[in-house]
């Protein structure tokens, strides 16, 4: 077996997003046209050159053998699976494999979403309500049922385990809060500070309402194509190092039975991402880990290995997950403040990153021309970013990983 | 088939083919705590489920357990997301690990369960009276005559190491 096979042998070579807002007007298929339509733009393709399609929901979308005839595309392999956090990585891989099985040449990967207005992430409206049945029995009766009361337990352990506090986890918010400062696309550009996380009102303890991300209406998009594809298109090529998931703990389906349950699927996912990549994290430049909550930011950069387990919470406090610092964390704000995507904006983020045009306030952004001054409504390109890591999250027994380099 | 059983404003189906829940549901509701225990490696498994997730046998007897505990972890929900669980905020659920069965068949596995901490007539137990290490025991809430909820309270024992919660 030759686990480094396909490494640099794929790019990511077009990202597209609609706008995030919490009032979208429109249908996700409209939305999803959209993301894939300016992904095109971006990459230099036409329509025609795309013949694989792939996208990720929860019965909540449009699937991609109807989004795709609204741009004239005949798709000679296309799939859409049930799945949230944690798949855009994980169908990056379904991508290459695809491609590399013959069956098409060019994915286009979308997540559309009516987050806010429809079908809410947080689980209010019509979900908290939904019969309940299999094994469901095991916690929706218990008054468990959205995310964050799915995952309150494992974050109160890990302060329990590990004397993390509420403080340092906040940091999260406060780092990302700056990044989205810099980021016109963002839902809330306002900087934040520790206090204002940890004195916002309780959601489920251990989390506040500053703790987690914000529902929001949207389209994504990202397209894969082989390397010597890549290097006729219009961007510079953003190579795949090494890709994982989705990777599950022991009984996912119940994952309190295996302990410690501060332990995350990252713990298993790290040897298989590193190892095609043959790089470790500390060659890592920029980091895209799933802030769904400020608590799972912390454990996926523990489990990956950017620090000891149980040193998360000084690793997110201590300025390093900041830009700026020595690697920073969901440069566009991520979940927590520009709008949530299910991971898909964070890797279009990291593919920005390293072609070196993010779009921030600084005038000639699109070209490569940065201040690198990350004061509010200034810049947030990371200055020669070579490798960026995506950790992906879905709950703490499942996740992804993507390793990118320029 | 069952009526669905109306909780909370939920309606829990539990219909004759739900070979994982019924039966486990109809013996609480008998005020056993009983869980499915691998005939061929004796190891007992929560949720009921129909493999040994240690050695893949099909195989299983029900086997009665003390409902006696731990909290190894909690958590207090202050914005309830289910319209049923607005009256009750804040209220605590609570992750318990029974005394059976602790650490095997590896050191960090053991039977563990979710419900929410009730005093002992049922109603909610004040959030403040949570915390890790806390010892508990199993009590039954009877939703229908074939059904259950398992829950659990606190007991007059000492706490397990420390007993520890999140501070105010």
């Amino acid at each position: 077996m030759s686990a480094q096979s396909l490494r640099d042998k794929y790019c990511i070579v077009g990202v597209g997003e609609t706008e995030y807002s919490k009032n979208s007007g429109r249908t996700t298929r409209a939305m999803a046209v959209e993301a894939i339509h300016r992904a095109l733009g971006d990459a230099g393709l036409r329509a025609t050159d795309v013949d694989g399609m792939l996208s990720y929901q929860n019965n909540d979308s449009t699937p991609a053998n109807w989004v795709a005839p609204d741009l004239g595309i005949r798709l000679n392999f296309f799939m859409d699976v049930v799945g949230g956090g944690s798949s855009t990585e994980a169908l990056i891989g379904l991508a290459m494999g695809a491609i590399e099985a013959g069956m098409c040449r060019t994915v286009a990967i979308f997540r559309s979403m009516n987050g806010y207005t429809d079908l809410r992430i947080g689980g209010t409206g019509p979900r908290a309500t939904a019969p309940v049945r299999g094994q469901d029995l095991a916690q929706v009766p218990f008054g468990m049922r959205s995310a964050g009361q799915n995952f309150a337990l494992t974050f109160m352990r890990h302060m329990y385990e590990y004397g993390t506090t509420s403080e340092q986890v906040a940091h999260v918010k406060v780092a990302h809060s700056k990044h989205a400062s810099q980021n016109p696309k963002a839902l809330l550009k306002d900087r934040v500070t520790v206090q204002d996380v940890v004195g916002s009102r309780w959601i489920v303890k251990p989390l506040h309402l500053l703790d987690c991300c914000l529902e929001t209406d949207n389209a994504t998009c990202l397209i894969v194509a082989p390397a010597e594809r890549a290097r006729d298109l219009r961007q510079r090529p953003v190579y795949i190092m090494g890709v994982a998931g989705r990777v599950s703990k022991p009984r996912t389906d119940f994952h309190w039975a295996h302990g410690p349950i501060t332990r995350v699927a990252g713990y298993y996912a790290r040897e298989i991402v590193f190892g095609q990549a043959g790089i470790t994290p500390d060659d890592v430049d920029v980091t895209g880990s799933y802030d769904a909550f400020t608590f799972t930011t912390m454990l996926q950069l523990e489990e990956y290995g950017f620090c000891k387990k149980g040193e998360g919470g000084h690793y997110v406090s201590s300025g390093i997950i900041e830009l700026g610092g020595r690697r920073p964390n969901n440069t566009s704000g991520g979940h927590l403040c520009e709008g949530y995507t299910h991971g898909m904006s964070m890797v279009i983020e990291n593919v920005r990153q390293l072609r070196g045009t993010v779009d921030d306030y600084c005038p000639r952004a699109a070209e490569g021309h940065h201040s690198y001054d990350y004061a509010p409504g200034r810049c947030r390109q990371v200055k020669d970013a070579e490798i960026t890591m995506n950790l992906g999250w879905a709950m703490p027994p499942t996740g992804s990983a993507l390793i990118m380099r320029r | 088939m069952p009526e669905p059983v109306q909780y909370r404003g939920m309606t829990l189906v539990v219909p004759d083919n739900d070979s994982e829940w019924r039966e486990y549901l109809a013996l609480a509701r008998q005020h056993r705590l009983m869980l499915r225990r691998c005939r061929a490696c004796k190891l007992m498994r929560y949720p009921p489920t129909h493999a040994c997730p240690w050695c893949a046998e099909l195989e299983w007897d029900w086997q009665e357990v003390s409902g006696r505990g731990t909290i190894y972890s909690y958590e207090i929900v202050a914005h309830a997301i289910q319209p049923g669980f607005r009256d009750v905020t804040p209220y605590p659920v609570v992750l318990v690990e029974l005394d059976e069965q602790r650490g095997r068949p590896t050191p960090d596995e053991a039977l563990r369960i979710v419900a929410n901490l009730v005093k002992p007539d049922g109603t909610m137990e004040d959030a403040r009276n949570v915390a890790i290490g806390r010892r508990v025991r199993a009590v039954f809430q009877d939703l229908a005559d074939y059904l259950a909820l398992v829950q659990f309270t606190l007991t007059d024992e000492p706490p397990e190491g420390r007993a520890w919660r999140l501070p105010e």
